[in-house]
């Protein structure tokens, strides 16, 4: 989590300015996975009463994650938050609250639910990156045409291979509970 | 039913400790689409190109004044050249050592100084390329560029800032974003901006509709 907010500062600032795959691709996911360590970590036996009131079966979490996720996933906010600290501030803000809200959905969301987020969340991802690197557009103002196709590739990938880590910690989840 | 405060999770009546998460769903799924909308002008444009192009069309830019000198070498206020004789301006950014996207915007601003001087409207629409690239875009090079590109100077001009540091100024005034590419070039929003009579930034055109450019310059 550090080091994902690290990104946004000199001497390591050029890296995501320069770079949609450091930008979108390395400081994110850092910042969403600082949040969930950082909540596996505080609540090693019980999250608090409240966060469960509002949050049954993980719904709520899983709404905040996808609309964060989604909100830094269009152009025009990365191109902000690129130019404007205040926008790049609050990015690294919600980013890490989106990890905290997904580790402690994740915790209690029944198959059904994680399978309607999950299902709906990553094939977006897998889209927008063959978006990115199939289009000829140069969506953001901020990062060069070859900077996007490498930024669409990396999403591609992104998005499979956290689809494949869901569907084996399932199915070993699956394979525990039988055996 | 018994609305304790602790939250019940009762397994036979799974529905009485929802409401609180209902009504939290709901909560975020209204703020979230609130950030969304106000983000992307009510959900019309995703890219900053297409923000800044609709921001123009609802609120005109006034152009600041800036030291440019031409081709020729003489000095001028922007502002003095663009309000001259009422004229309608057409306006595009450049830098005289590109090789390739500005080649394409080239042709166009041939073909759209063909028109001109085929109608007879170098009185009514004049073409400016500015040059985001003062450092290196100094007379000799200007000179050059409007030889390659067949400039007639009654309908098209070329202009460079005098002063570098003004360079900022000018494209944090049009919204144009200037990103390094590999051997010496640049990549940057290309587009055609409408500049009225009284230096102000009315409209912005794609490039792909110098057609569409060149009769809303006249409708002006």
């Amino acid at each position: 989590m550090v080091g994902g907010a690290a990104l946004s500062f000199p001497p390591l600032r050029p890296l995501i300015e320069q770079s949609m795959v450091w930008h979108m691709l390395v400081q994110m996911p850092l910042l969403v996975l600082g949040g969930w360590l950082v909540a596996g970590h505080w609540w090693t036996r019980q999250p608090p009463a409240l966060f469960e009131r509002f949050n049954r079966f993980g719904l709520t979490g899983f709404i905040v994650t996808t609309l964060i996720a989604g909100y830094w996933m269009i152009p025009s906010s990365i191109d902000r938050a690129v130019v404007m600290l205040g926008t790049d501030m609050a990015k690294i803000i919600t980013l890490w609250l989106c990890g905290v809200a997904l580790r402690h959905s994740m915790q209690r969301a029944p198959l059904l639910v994680q399978v309607f987020f999950l299902g709906y969340t990553l094939p977006m991802m897998v889209w927008l990156g063959l978006y990115y690197a199939t289009t000829d557009l140069r969506l953001c103002n901020a990062y060069s045409l070859e900077s996007q196709l490498a930024a669409g590739k990396a999403l591609v990938v992104l998005g499979s291979a956290a689809g494949a880590v869901w569907l084996a910690s399932l199915w070993q989840r699956q394979s525990q509970t039988a055996g | 039913m018994n609305k304790s405060s602790s939250p019940s999770l009762d397994p036979t009546d799974p529905a009485a400790g929802l409401l609180p998460t209902f009504a939290a769903c709901l909560i975020a799924l209204v703020v979230g689409f609130g950030f969304v909308t106000s983000a992307t002008d009510r959900g019309r444009a995703f890219t900053t190109e297409n923000l800044r192009r609709s921001e123009v069309a609802r609120q005109p830019v006034s152009i600041p004044d800036f030291t440019v000198f031409d081709a020729a070498g003489r000095k001028q206020s922007l502002r003095e050249l663009l309000t001259h004789e009422n004229r309608v301006w057409i306006v595009d950014f450049v830098y005289t050592r590109c090789q390739t996207v500005c080649s394409s915007l080239g042709t166009i601003y041939q073909q759209l100084q063909s028109e001109i001087v085929a109608r007879g409207l170098e009185g009514r629409v004049g073409l400016l390329s500015i040059s985001f690239d003062p450092a290196n875009d100094r007379p000799a090079s200007l000179r050059d560029y409007a030889l390659r590109m067949r400039m007639h100077p009654e309908a098209w001009q070329i202009v460079s800032l005098d002063q570098t540091q003004d360079r900022r100024r000018l494209l944090d005034t049009f919204g144009i974003m200037v990103v390094p590419a590999p051997l010496g070039e640049f990549e940057h929003n290309a587009a055609l901006h409408i500049i009225d009579g009284e230096a102000r930034l009315v409209h912005i055109v794609d490039t792909t509709e110098p057609g569409a450019a060149l009769e809303l310059a006249l409708s002006r």
